[in-house]
């Protein structure tokens, strides 16, 4: 069989290959043979005797031309040694609606691009640059023109992440950027409550100069009440607290001044180092108010930078800040709420929490001198999925007397105020007393005693909390809901000791959140049913 | 004698030209609908196309209409005029021209194409010769 050997190809760009007798798509690597691939020009006879079979056996043209040629590979096993074997055949369409003949140059190839030169660059660079081609670039652009005017009608409003506009630029809020130097182009996104903090380099010379560290800068341009608007809302001082040098907060009583760096006895005093920032917004998304607290400090001679820090945070109108944790599933890290009902109604109005959202349910917090009687008051919030334990030792002398013990004990696993109830959600309003869950108590006992009538004392030395929650609502977006919270105290019984020895036992206190939920089961829509009724007096003359 | 000379076969050939026609335009017309489903058939080559398509439409509407009718003529007799005739088949090389621009210039020739155009052109083919001959007697 007769065997050609193409010569090498040279690399042309646009220009089509048509010859299928030199077109070779398994052809990868350069100047080497490719395995398997039987229209390598790379490979040799001896090369072909080692193949196992012809990776592209047919190379055609279009397939829907009614005649043309095509270059046919196999691999002849039954030569020793094996030999590969070319034929170029002339395949014939069979189908009626074949291609016969066209007179369209481009119909059976993609077109080349254009190449760009400086006259169509423009054009080119109009009709490409977007996010979708079109063929008609103007049209897209006249749509968003007949746009505009009639939005200029409708009231624009802010949206949740939209930067928050004032009369120059937007609400600025310094964040550091790659490293921990401020960076002053942050826009503070509208409902994004932020929090940040940065360094920046100030001395007492350029105190002056910086327009960062002066109060000015953050309370000069008004907001832009919705966006793109001319009802703008002024930035009011809310609070201003100078730091001393050695850390002392002092609250101001005037917060009208405006205080501004300046230079005395070599300090430069009134200098930023904190802004909180309050607006308070309808839920038209409107901005009605907007205030700023400020951190004013000092600095002396020896200071090269300062650290800012700089928070946002976001309230709506008549209603009260509420610390969610969620919403409406508890968010793994953020604390689990948790509240009293209370006392004195039949039944339960509103749950009652601490506005401190850390420190609603809290456990013993591990100190480094392990004394639990020395570090009595160290709390760490219970945050939502972080399973911890804590503990601490107890050194118990002979002279310690049963009760006192046992009640500072349940004050140091339990804290000052336990609370009875968990949120459900992390959203959970203090109104609606049903989606809060009661936390169940349980005591149990660690030498398994069965006689509670115990004439020995009994120390508690354990409380492990255990969380059990569940995936709640839709499964592609499931949140979490806890279902049931149980508090058991382990206790263990206190001998006596002889006097003057001393025990020390170990007191740990352990929170396990437990996902419970059971497996999900898709739903689907009842089948809609065919609800065809006569009227009652259809068959009138006759019933 | 002059009865013989309005020949039967060239009314059997004109009816089924017209029949043969109305499936060769429904045909076509499918045809480039297919054409410009599955290739790419830009605007600029598919109007063309189009375009001609109706206007052999037209034409032939014309031209067997005035071979039937004025063959028939409205005394309800088989007259005999060479003009309409005449007019006939020169409106037939027209039809000839756009059938081979299907056959030879579309932007798109399918073998269908083929096969369709080939048999009118056939049909065409006869048609004049008759048509021919059919003058001829009368002169």
């Amino acid at each position: 069989p007769p065997e050609t050997r193409a010569p090498a190809r040279t690399h042309s760009g646009p220009a089509p290959v048509t010859d299928v007798a030199k077109l070779c798509v398994c052809d990868l690597l350069v100047a080497q043979c490719d395995v398997n691939c039987c229209c390598d020009p790379d490979c040799s006879a001896a090369d072909f005797s080692l193949f196992t079979t012809c990776s592209v056996p047919i190379v055609t043209g279009d397939s829907r031309l009614c005649s043309q040629k095509a270059a046919i590979y196999s691999l002849d096993v039954e030569a020793n040694p094996p030999e590969r074997i070319f034929k170029l055949i002339d395949q014939v369409n069979p189908s009626l609606f074949c291609i016969h003949a066209t007179n369209y140059k481009e119909a059976l190839s993609f077109r080349s691009p254009q190449m760009p030169t400086s006259e169509n660059f423009d054009q080119l660079l109009k009709e490409f640059e977007g996010v979708t081609f079109s063929a008609e670039p103007d049209s897209w652009n006249m749509n968003t023109d007949a746009q505009s005017p009639s939005d200029a009608n409708e009231t624009y409003r802010y949206e949740y992440g939209v930067p928050i506009q004032t009369v120059d630029a937007f609400l600025r809020l310094p964040s550091p950027v790659v490293s921990s130097w401020c960076s002053d182009a942050n826009p503070a996104g509208f409902l994004v409550n932020q929090a940040t903090k940065c360094t920046r380099s100030v001395s007492v010379e350029t105190c002056g100069n910086i327009q960062a560290v002066s109060m000015l800068f953050y309370i000069n341009s008004s907001i832009l009440a919705v966006p793109k608007s001319s009802q703008m809302v002024n930035i009011t001082v809310q609070s201003v607290v100078v730091q001393s040098l050695n850390g002392m907060w002092t609250l101001l009583n005037s917060s009208d001044v405006l205080r501004l760096p300046m230079i005395l006895d070599e300090l430069c005093i009134n200098i930023v180092l904190g802004v909180s920032y309050h607006i308070t917004y309808t839920d038209a998304g409107e901005i009605i108010e907007a205030a700023a607290s400020f951190v004013l400090g000092a600095i002396n001679k020896e200071a090269l930078s300062i650290q800012q820090s700089f928070e946002i945070s976001f309230t709506q109108v008549n209603t009260k800040p509420v610390p969610l944790s969620g919403n409406p599933g508890y968010v793994v890290g953020l604390p689990v709420r948790a509240g009293f009902r209370p006392q004195g109604y039949p039944f339960p109005v509103e749950i009652l929490f601490n506005t401190n959202k850390y420190g609603q349910l809290t456990v013993l917090q591990s100190t480094s001198n392990q004394d639990c009687l020395a570090a009595q008051g160290a709390r760490t919030p219970v945050l939502f999925g972080y399973n911890m334990v804590s503990g601490c030792k107890l050194r118990i002398t002979a002279a310690m007397k049963c009760q006192p013990l046992t009640q500072t004990l349940l004050d140091l696993l339990k804290g000052q105020t336990f609370p009875e109830y968990v949120a459900s959600f992390g959203n959970s309003r203090a109104q609606d007393v049903l989606d809060w869950v009661p936390i169940t108590h349980f005591q149990t006992s660690e030498q398994r005693i069965y006689n509670t009538f115990q004439s020995s004392c009994q120390i508690p030395i354990s409380l492990e909390i255990e969380v059990k929650w569940t995936k709640y609502g839709s499964l592609v977006n499931p949140q979490a809901r806890i279902v049931n919270v149980t508090a058991t105290i382990t206790t263990t019984t206190l001998k006596q000791l002889p006097s003057g020895r001393e025990r020390t036992i170990p007191i740990t206190s352990s929170v396990v959140f437990t996902d419970i939920s059971s497996p999900a089961e898709p739903g689907y829509k009842a089948w809609p049913t065919i609800n065809v009724k006569l009227p009652f007096d259809f068959f009138f003359p006759f019933v | 004698s002059s009865y013989q000379l309005s020949s039967v076969p060239l009314q059997i050939l004109f009816y089924i030209n017209g029949i043969y026609y109305i499936f060769y335009f429904l045909a076509t017309l499918a045809m480039i609908v297919y054409k410009s489903e599955v290739f790419s058939y830009p605007d600029d080559f598919l109007a063309p196309d189009l375009a001609l398509l109706f206007i052999m439409a037209i034409l032939e509407v014309l031209r067997l209409y005035l071979a039937f009718c004025f063959l028939r003529g409205s005394k309800g007799n088989l007259t005999e005029e060479e003009a309409p005739l005449g007019l006939s088949l020169v409106m037939t090389v027209g039809s000839v021209i756009l059938s081979v621009y299907f056959l030879v210039w579309q932007t798109y020739v399918l073998k269908a194409d083929v096969v369709l155009n080939a048999l009118l052109l056939f049909t065409y083919g006869l048609e004049s010769v008759l048509k021919v001959g059919a003058i001829a007697a009368f002169v």
